[in-house]
């Protein structure tokens, strides 16, 4: 059992899985830090899971090793690897109540009732469950459930957390909330935590360092600013930012972006015929329809509250633009859309590739 | 909504509507509570009244039996114990009292008899030893293959539905070549049956370590499930003759190992069929959880797989029970003396030139029912439903 303070590091180093002729994951490399809250993210069928699962030691890898600190655990049996992990569906024992799921992990290792006791206890106490020892879990709500799960993770006081959408079956307010809670216990704690989710709200929240996976294959690895604001290629820039990123086609030549009649200055000089122009909504504006950059017209109007999202039909591409939620525009009209120089994405059709 | 515009008033519906439509939601239509209702006392008149005719005919003599229908005691005919009398109690005149008391001695006797050397039997009359032998042949045969048969058919369903199998398609080929082989061999060649077995094996797996990886078809889970099931498809009758045959052959005829062995491989099929779907409802997640958590493969399927299915094995152990309880046809052709079991013994009073003894079969039935019915309310305490709740999902 590791003690408290203990810090270790994860490594992935070339790992691949598939399953028949399926790849799942590809030469999976990853480095995370001793303490880090790293989030893989990703859509459903990315790998994210399976590379969790082959940590945890319920997947074997095809090929490459797994660390954790400086042991190899590629072929180390689940339970002498020191992790502990949240489920997706909490998994909690039905038939045993919560103070005996909390348990259950110490209960298998043999550690004597006082001390098995105490650490309930204190398990409990750092999720709120003090009250709640002797139901069970079929009489607790989602988000109790949830924190079960949880004080069962941390009872052990493992080297690493795992965690696999822990969050997704509760409801938006609550799972705001225990975000909150998983990230200020995370910090406490200072374990070693990989999350998995599909949510990219979860991954900039929490995350030191998020890692985005796609078809089985790392595409960036940074912090959550750099993420957004430099994002490597075309998938990280349309996976991250709600409502995503605008794109055009069209082709660069030198510092213009052509496209459909219109000419957009850029910071970025190339020649590539086959072009696409990335602009984050919020960083667009609205204008009259001589001033903007491109012209088109008001498709929807939506009201979110403290702005308002206008979608321009400009002919062959719609563009979000965040706007002033005092934004009045009726279907149809004209209107143009400012797109600034030095906030422009461009990337490479073909591959994807961010053009620098 | 005001009074005018409510347009389905209570009081203003028609004959038709008044009888066809729920009067509010959440109730049921009058004319379909009483088709329900009336469907229900049909069926459970339809259910219990063999039992009813079974218990009363066990009080009638023959007179009342062969002038009959009487359906009422006391009514239609009189109640006696001669049924009773003449296999329970040597004295043709006995009260109701020693009746019952032959009776009591023979269940507590039976249950005695499996912890014999620690509690001593009771003396019974001797016209019960018949079916007192009847009985613990019974209870030694059913209980034992119902255990047999619930251990290994459990932990095939258990493997069927947490490992994915996939046998070569070459390989099953293969061991069904070499089987012909060597039951020819053994059959025409006159090689003593272990030897050719031996020989046969030990190619087999030659044969498939050289070969097996260049085969390419594989078979699923599916397949086996498909392929146990199967052997329920057979009826018995096909099989009880050359069943007889091999149990000659290896002296298992007429002794209680045989009859378990029977019992449990023909019920083996159903208690796969049925765990397999308990096993596979249990979510994966609390078994790897709990292997993350450090428990054993044993300790998970004890602390974890077993408390959660146990709705299903003990109603899947209560049906093999009752098979094996009630089995009769391996019994009448496999059991001819000393492992006569109850079926045999009711059956047994269909015999001889004077007809069938109604009254004396009854009783008998009525004394093999007994344990079925203690059985079946010892065990329903476990079949309930909402275990799994709350295991997964908010």
């Amino acid at each position: 059992m590791a003690s408290e303070s203990q810090k270790v590091p994860v490594r992935f180093d070339q790992v691949q899985k598939s399953f028949g002729a399926v790849k799942v994951l590809e030469a999976f490399d990853l480095d995370v830090a001793p303490g880090e809250f790293l989030v893989l993210l990703g859509a459903s069928g990315s790998g994210k899971t399976t590379a969790l699962r082959i940590l945890s030691g319920l997947e074997t890898a095809t090929a490459g090793r797994v660390y954790i600190g400086d042991r190899d655990v590629t072929a180390i049996l689940p339970k002498y690897r020191d992790i502990s992990m949240v489920f997706q569906s909490y998994a909690l024992y039905p038939h045993k109540t919560v103070a005996e799921n909390i348990g259950f992990p110490l209960k298998v290792r043999k550690v004597g009732t006082a001390e098995m006791e105490t650490a309930i206890r204190d398990a409990a106490a750092q999720v709120q469950l003090e009250t709640l020892l002797e139901r069970y879990p079929r009489e607790l709500s989602g988000g109790q459930k949830q924190r079960v799960a949880l004080a069962r993770a941390i009872i052990r006081r493992p080297s690493v957390f795992l965690m696999d959408e822990p969050l997704s079956n509760l409801d938006a307010k609550l799972r705001g909330y225990m975000r909150a809670e998983l990230k200020h216990m995370q910090q406490a704690l200072g374990t070693t935590t990989i999350y998995v989710t599909h949510d990219q709200v979860e991954a900039m929240t929490l995350a030191h360092r998020v890692a985005i996976l796609e078809k089985g294959v790392l595409q960036q690895l940074a912090r959550p600013a750099e993420i957004y604001n430099n994002p490597a290629n075309l998938f990280v820039a349309q996976f991250i930012g709600s409502p995503p990123m605008n794109v055009v086609h069209g082709s660069l030549e030198g510092s213009q972006f052509k496209t459909n009649g219109a000419t957009v200055d850029t910071a970025i000089s190339g020649r590539i015929d086959k072009a696409i122009l990335g602009v984050r909504p919020e960083d667009c504006s609205v204008a009259a329809p001589e001033a903007g950059t491109l012209r088109g017209k008001i498709y929807t109007t939506e009201l979110i509250g403290d702005h308002t999202l206008v979608t321009v039909d400009w002919g062959s591409d719609k563009l979000v633009v965040k706007a002033s939620k005092d934004f009045e525009g009726k279907l149809g009209d004209p209107v143009g859309v400012i797109l600034p120089r030095d906030q422009l994405y461009v990337f490479d059709a073909a591959t994807g590739a961010r053009v620098r | 909504m005001t009074e005018a515009t409510f347009k389905f008033d209570k009081d203003k519906r028609t004959l038709a509507e008044r009888l066809f439509e729920p009067p509010t939601v959440g109730q049921m239509a009058p004319v379909a509570k009483i088709v329900a209702y009336f469907l229900l006392a049909f069926w459970s008149v339809f259910v219990l009244f063999p039992i009813y005719w079974v218990v009363i005919t066990s009080f009638k003599d023959a007179a009342a039996v062969n002038q009959g229908p009487y359906y009422i005691p006391f009514l239609d005919f009189q109640p006696n114990l001669d049924a009773w009398r003449t296999q329970f109690n040597s004295d043709p005149n006995c009260n109701a009292y020693a009746v019952f008391r032959q009776m009591g001695l023979l269940i507590y006797n039976s249950f005695a008899f499996l912890v014999s050397p620690v509690v001593t039997l009771t003396p019974m009359e001797p016209q019960i030893c018949k079916i007192f032998l009847a009985f613990t042949n019974s209870i030694v045969v059913s209980i034992a293959a119902t255990a047999l048969c619930i251990v290994v058919g459990s932990m095939a369903a258990y493997a069927l539905a947490r490992i994915q199998y996939k046998p070569k398609f070459g390989n099953i080929l293969m061991f069904v070549v070499l089987a012909l082989v060597v039951i020819l061999a053994t059959t025409y060649a006159g090689i003593p049956w272990w030897g050719s077995a031996a020989v046969g094996l030990a190619l087999f797996f030659l044969l498939a370590r050289a070969f097996g990886k260049h085969f390419k078809a594989t078979l699923g889970n599916g397949d086996i499930l498909f392929w146990i099931i199967s052997q329920r498809i057979l009826p018995p009758i096909v099989v009880v003759i050359p069943v007889y045959v091999m149990f000659q052959a290896v002296g298992l005829l007429d002794t209680h190992l045989g009859l378990i062995l029977l019992y449990a491989v023909s019920n083996l099929p159903i208690v796969v069929w049925l765990m397999h779907d308990f096993f596979a409802n249990l979510p994966i997640e609390l078994e790897e959880s709990a292997q993350l958590d450090g428990a054993t493969r044993l300790g998970i399927f004890w602390e974890i797989v077993l408390p959660l299915t146990r709705p299903g094995l003990a109603a899947t152990t209560l049906l093999t029970l009752v098979l094996n309880w009630n089995e009769y046809l391996f019994a009448v052709f496999l059991a001819t003396v000393k492992v006569q079991t109850m079926p045999i013994m009711v059956a047994a009073k269909n015999a001889g030139e004077k007809g069938v003894f109604w009254w004396e079969m009854c009783a008998v039935i009525v004394i093999m029912i007994v344990p079925v019915i203690v059985m079946a309310v010892l065990l329903t305490r476990f079949i309930s439903r909402g275990v799994l709740l709350g295991a997964v999902k908010g």
